[in-house]
């Protein structure tokens, strides 16, 4: 583990480095090799690091294009990934790999860029179909099936509980198209499972809030067997607050993501399901699918990518 | 600074103070009776919200319930009461939301630090997590005072610094797998009180004795009121400004390791937006933003307020968006009513 001086030291000779590599910019184009931008979410959180990592480490894998990352401080900072799309576009790259902020706002610069003859793949997040067939653009969709998954983690909970199983789901941040599927997905497999919804909040993905928020809704219902969360970090509240309330492995819960932070909770048996959609995988498929629409490659609809169940005591 | 003070700006023309009055000249004109009067508000106002939610809120008197708000009211009583020093003598900390994500991170690298005996390292993250703290807060004191910039850029500035160490030192990743006999202290509880609140009583309890009982303590107040003034006098102003930073910064350090006691990870994202409600709870308290005026039993009802209100809510039933507007309107009205409260409370 390094120490924070050692990071610190790390910061300044990267700000050199990124210097630079901005220099050096002008040269990698003159190779003829793709370009390709990258456009993230908020690299402050886990899940979007993972996936530049892996797309980073893709790029240098295959050496065949240059990538430009950029990411952005917030989970909502819609105007910095717009900026990036325009300044893309400006640089004349070959192609776009996009993980949208918002399903509908970006839209517009991306109908631009490829108006402008760029590439443009979406992953993560869809485009909103409305918004795309306004702007008069047709691009693919490359990513996972939140529903489903969210579907797939909250069956192992109707499973466990069996019909009638008193259930809680805590949500993401409302308005987040992948937040929406994932309640979505829960709704599925309580309907399913006929299970007893109690009650559904938000607590924005943060750990802080899902603990304070669950300790609030097991006072206002001490009879709750489940817990659905829309993602780990929230999970990871939740499962405090039941260790809090003396009630450990009697109330059951499941996840989505399959962060490290919970692999613990899956040995113990304090969680007992979530979902793997190989985030840092996504970026770097996003890449794939954008080389091939460049040799020619014509690329539709939604490109669904892998997801897959994590329970508790093993796969 | 006397101008800006609601409690001067908004009094009517034959109240029987003077306006040339200066700040220590004000606070003694305050008689016992007003001091309970002041605090009296805003804790009539929190017991009425009890009664209230003991009738309409089911579940909210069962003794899980008030554990459940006890906890989820320490962190940001912590923080509020370093930030009631701050705003005493006319400043503000933004940074503290990103501050105990920094201290968080911090301590929570040193409590993982491999090869050392559990106690040693719990020992050496305490002290880490609240040097990290007082260091940011001295930065922050040092540069507002030294050169005279507002402390609200400042601290906005560190805000950012410090989200952006706290992402740097563990690359964004979430610290968990802390030592059990750390995570422990996060649930445990003397007497059925919250061990973690307890830490949280103790500060204020000092905070408040610091406050009013020393000479530093009418120090802060005056330079509240009127810095010029106590600088005329022969006062070493400086000192003290750097001083109530750090103090925030301690607060802070200590809140980021009871934060990880709690939850059993440290995570860089942790902290948004604290600074908000640590600054709510300290004007719903009465301490006024100006400077000069106010206490941390104020503070300490003020966060209690907002613990109650968003605990009786929920259990209430009511949703989200709902519960975000009546939390607002609460703080607008809870300043209102402290106009009137201060006005009154001259008369008297």
């Amino acid at each position: 583990m390094n120490s924070p001086l050692q990071r610190c030291c790390r910061v300044l000779a990267l700000s050199g480095l990124a210097l630079s590599v901005v220099s050096f910019g002008v040269n990698a184009q003159a190779q003829k090799k793709p370009v390709i931008g990258l456009v993230m979410k908020s690299l402050a959180n886990e899940f979007f690091k993972d996936m530049e990592e892996g797309a980073v480490k893709h790029a240098a894998e295959r050496g065949d294009l240059t990538l430009i990352p950029v990411g952005m401080h917030s989970e909502t900072d819609i105007d910095t990934q717009i900026n990036a799309v325009e300044n893309f576009i400006t640089k004349k790259v070959d192609a776009i790999v996009v993980a949208p902020a918002d399903s509908r706002a970006l839209v517009p610069p991306l109908a631009r860029a490829i108006q402008a003859g760029i590439v443009v793949i979406n992953i993560d997040v869809a485009l909103d179909q409305a918004a795309k067939k306004q702007a008069g653009v047709d691009l693919a969709f490359v990513g996972p099936d939140n529903r489903a998954g969210a579907k797939m983690s909250g069956d192992v909970l109707a499973k466990t509980l069996g019909p009638g199983g008193k259930v809680v789901i805590i949500e993401g941040n409302p308005g987040a198209d992948n937040a929406q599927q994932r309640k979505l997905g829960f709704d599925d497999a309580v309907k399913e499972g006929n299970l007893v919804l109690l009650d559904s909040r938000t607590a924005h993905w943060e750990t802080e809030e899902a603990n304070t928020v669950f300790s609030n809704m097991l006072t206002a219902h001490p009879d709750i067997q489940g817990v659905m969360a829309a993602n780990d970090s929230m999970a990871l509240g939740v499962v405090k607050a039941i260790d809090a309330a003396g009630k450990s492995g009697q109330i059951k819960v499941v996840g989505f993501d399959n962060i490290p932070a919970v692999q613990p909770l899956l040995k113990d048996g304090k969680m007992i399901a979530t979902v793997d959609q190989f985030g840092s995988k996504m970026a770097a498929n996003g890449m794939d699918y954008a080389m091939k629409a460049l040799q020619g490659e014509k690329l539709q609809g939604w490109i669904k990518t892998p997801i897959k169940l994590v329970t508790a005591g093993g796969n | 600074m006397m101008e800006n003070d609601p409690a001067t700006s908004s009094r009517p023309v034959e109240a029987p103070v003077p306006s040339s009055a200066t700040g220590a000249a004000r606070n003694k004109r305050y008689t016992l009776v007003q001091r309970v009067l002041r605090e009296a508000g805003i804790g009539i106002a929190l017991l009425l919200m009890i009664l209230a939610f003991s009738t309409l809120a089911p579940h909210f008197t069962d003794e899980s319930n008030i554990t459940n708000i006890l906890t989820q009211v320490t962190i940001n009583l912590i923080m509020a009461t370093g930030m009631t020093f701050v705003i005493l003598v006319g400043g503000i900390d933004l940074s503290v939301g990103s501050v105990l994500a920094f201290s968080a991170m911090v301590g929570g690298l040193v409590l993982k630090t491999e090869g050392l005996p559990v106690p040693v390292a719990i020992i050496l993250a305490v002290l880490s997590s609240v040097l990290v703290g007082m260091g940011c807060g001295f930065i922050n004191g040092f540069i507002a005072s030294f050169w005279n910039v507002p402390s609200f850029i400042v601290t906005l500035g560190m805000l950012n610094v410090a989200r952006g160490a706290a992402l740097e030192v563990t690359n964004a990743r979430t610290l968990f797998e802390f030592p059990n006999e750390f995570n422990a202290f996060g649930t445990a509880s003397v007497l059925g009180v919250p061990a973690i609140f307890l830490v949280a009583l103790a500060l204020v309890i000092v905070g408040w004795v610091i406050l009013s009982r020393t000479v530093f303590g009418r120090m802060i107040y005056a330079i509240g009121n009127n810095e010029e003034a106590v600088r005329l006098s022969g006062h070493n102003t400086f000192y003290y400004k750097v001083a109530v930073f750090v103090i925030s910064g301690l607060t802070v350090g200590i809140g980021a390791i009871i934060y990880m006691a709690r939850l059993t990870i440290a995570s860089p994202i942790l902290g948004n937006g604290f600074e908000l409600n640590a600054i709510a709870a300290v004007i719903i308290g009465g301490t006024s933003l100006s400077g000069g005026r106010g206490s941390l039993i104020g503070t300490f009802l003020g966060a209690c307020l907002i613990g109650v209100l968003a605990d009786g809510l929920i259990l209430m039933g009511v949703g989200d968006f709902v519960r975000q507007m009546i939390t607002g309107g609460v703080i607008i009205l809870a300043v209102i009513v402290d106009t009137y409260r201060a006005r009154f409370a001259l008369r008297v």
